[in-house]
């Protein structure tokens, strides 16, 4: 008895309440709610290209002793060269995300109008790059993404790249074959999505191909030197390597020399000069060549559009995402990357 | 002549314990010359800087700055060698011009610990970044490519770097063991106070210690680059770490005093040996920190146990009391 009367006065306040949400009433409300939403969404815009303000992008690197990281920074520093007022400083994350969370704290507090930032550690850096983003500093990643919705994230392609590469290997050695992967460090979205590319492509596409080993050499020449010989004493037959990064790829060449193994096809991922040098000599079968200048100077961008909008992450469900082209290279196509696009 | 104990062989009972262990597991791939190559030459810079560094391990000094002078010496011999169009001349030029950095490098850690009195810890601390940070400047953090002349990138291809390593570790031996200068040496790392009233200028044993190291760096960098066949700011950065452990696990203790080039060499023998393992057991690469940790634990605990007074004296009493019960028996 008590839970029907129960019923019966919910009903009739629901009755009332629809009756109050009609007519003037509905419009009030709704322009308020929207009137709310865009509050959350909205965030000053700043007047970037004015120059009356100085605008200030602090690129928090990964690792700023890498050529790759000093490209990015090239990159960025172009593309903000013709404005005298907007400035880049560059933070060496060394490798270590405490050091970049403790740098990202610094970079809010003293109000950096964006941020361009390598993730050491995705999951470590969320809040720093939530923090920011409350600010009002956009945050735009590169490469290395950060688990947290942000502005949006510039990055070279990996999981293709490792299609791609596969397809290629496959290809080179007429679809069967033994291969070995040298790792660099496990647990960076970008590499490891290459990784499974590849690993993933080969299962999937071409059955006579087998991955015997994989050994990390944490993105070092010298250390993939000595895990190449590891695995020329072990395997008799290694018809191709693939190396998560072109210093790697550098280095498992050098040591196939020594040991006069000139016949074994060598991948690399991300299209250093010296890689390019070793494709043009015949000691490296190829690699996937990404523009980092190119890559910096669009995250320079895309700070800069963010900075003077009034646009916010808040309203994002996922981060936007920039893919940068891909080219690939070999013997054939190495002498279209101009001398002046090499990094 | 002295009679040998289980305490002096432990350092070759586990290495001769890894050798067997490797080659029973991968009998086909681990006891070959090429693999064996392969070991020497991965640790031969290790070894070589261990073999310098030892001096101020001895003193109870540490060098932090090794890794990134490694990589500074490296990139000064590549530009230099660069500088003079890639000739033999500019290969001798590039090595001195590396030993003398190192060397110029030393002096300077050696004045500051000796003068300012500062803590090794800190100089090198510093230093290490100023080093990575001169490298950085210098190549515009761009990998400087010397693939030629051959003079210079057969210094990294073997035999030499192993060669290299012998010989750093043999003079550093000879030094340390024969001659006054290492009597110094080891009497300062033991108690710099009495050796500084017994008369041995403590200042300038110090200055040579860091020099020794800044030295034996510059080889390691000089092989670095010629291995690489490149001039890179962060080559080498990391690689104290190594040539520390290498120390430990050889036996020296960090406190000064105590320890021998020998034991620094088996040190690295043994990380070289663990990672030579590790990949020819195609151990993932995720788990290759734990097993290492593991058994650098288990082979130093072991050689710590054959050097403990008490633990030797309670396995001589259990022995006594083994062998007097089957006599009773």
């Amino acid at each position: 008895m008590k839970k029907k009367l129960a019923a019966l006065v919910m009903a009739g306040l629901m009755i009332f309440s629809l009756a109050a949400c009609s007519g003037e009433g509905t419009t009030r409300e709704d322009a308020g709610a929207a009137a709310t939403a865009t509050t959350a969404a909205a965030k000053p815009a700043k007047d970037v290209y004015s120059g009356e303000t100085p605008i200030r992008i602090a690129y928090v690197a990964h690792d700023l002793s890498t050529p790759n990281n000093q490209a990015w920074l090239e990159g960025i520093e172009r593309e903000i060269e013709p404005w005298e007022h907007v400035t880049v400083q560059a933070f060496n994350g060394e490798s270590s995300a405490e050091t970049q969370v403790s740098i990202m704290t610094s970079v809010i507090d003293e109000g950096y109008d964006a941020i361009i930032l390598q993730c050491s550690d995705g999951t470590a850096l969320a809040e720093s790059v939530t923090q920011a983003e409350a600010a009002g500093i956009p945050v735009v990643t590169l490469n290395l993404d950060c688990t947290s919705t942000h502005s949006a994230l510039v990055m070279a392609v990996d999981y293709d790249a490792g299609r791609m590469i596969a397809d290629q290997i496959a290809a080179e050695i007429g679809g069967s074959g033994k291969v070995v992967i040298i790792e660099g460090v496990q647990g960076l979205t970008r590499t490891d999505n290459m990784e499974r590319g590849f690993v993933e492509t080969i299962e999937n596409n071409y059955s006579g191909i087998e991955i015997i080993d994989k050994q990390s050499a944490q993105f070092e020449k010298a250390t993939a030197q000595t895990v190449m010989n590891s695995f020329l004493q072990n395997y008799d037959q290694i018809d191709a390597v693939f190396a998560i990064n072109d210093a790697m790829a550098e280095g498992a060449a050098l040591a196939c020399e020594s040991a006069g193994k000139n016949d074994i096809v060598i991948w690399g991922a991300d299209g250093e000069k010296a890689a390019l040098e070793m494709i043009e000599n015949g000691q490296m079968t190829g690699t996937i060549y990404t523009n980092s200048w190119d890559q910096g100077s669009t995250a320079a961008k895309i700070a800069l559009l963010m900075a003077g909008s009034e646009y916010s992450s808040s309203v994002l469900s996922k981060t936007p995402e920039v893919i940068m082209e891909p080219v690939i290279v070999t013997a054939e196509t190495v002498s279209s990357i101009d001398e002046k696009d090499r990094w | 002549m002295k009679k040998l104990s289980v305490k002096d062989l432990s350092k070759p009972i586990i290495l001769v314990a890894f050798f067997l262990i490797l080659t029973i597991l991968r009998p086909s791939s681990f006891l070959t010359v090429g693999n064996l190559g392969n070991v020497l030459w991965s640790v031969s810079i290790y070894g070589v800087m261990v073999s310098g560094t030892i001096f101020v391990f001895l003193l109870g000094g540490i060098d932090l700055s090794i890794g990134t002078l490694c990589g500074l010496t490296g990139v000064t011999c590549v530009m230099t060698i660069r500088a003079f169009g890639y000739t033999p001349a500019g290969v001798i030029a590039g090595i001195a011009a590396a030993l003398a950095v190192g060397l110029i490098a030393g002096l300077i850690h050696g004045l500051i610990i000796t003068t300012f009195r500062v803590p090794a810890f800190l100089v090198t601390f510093a230093t290490q970044t100023i080093y990575l940070g001169l490298s950085m400047i210098l190549t515009n953090n761009k990998i400087l490519d010397c693939t030629s002349p051959a003079l210079f990138t057969s210094i990294g291809k073997n035999p030499v770097p192993i060669i290299l390593m012998a010989v750093a570790a043999l003079i550093s031996w000879y030094v340390l063991r024969k001659t006054e200068t290492g009597r110094y040496v080891y009497a300062v790392g033991g108690n710099d106070q009495a050796a500084a009233i017994s008369g041995i200028s403590v200042r300038k044993i110090t200055i040579m210690a860091y020099m020794i190291s800044g030295f034996t760096t510059a080889i390691g960098g000089i092989i670095l680059s010629s291995m690489t066949q490149q001039g890179m700011a962060s080559n080498g950065s990391g690689y104290e770490q190594y040539v520390i452990m290498a120390g430990v696990i050889g036996g020296i203790s960090l406190l000064g005093g105590e320890g021998t080039v020998p034991g620094a060499i088996f040190g690295a023998m043994i990380i070289g040996l663990l990672q030579n393992g590790l990949n020819l057991m195609s151990v993932p690469s995720t788990q290759h920190g734990l097993v290492r940790g593991l058994v650098i634990i288990a082979a130093v605990g072991f050689d710590a146990l054959q050097r403990d007074t008490k633990f030797q004296s309670w396995l001589a009493k259990r022995r006594q009391a083994r062998a007097a019960g089957k006599s009773a028996a």
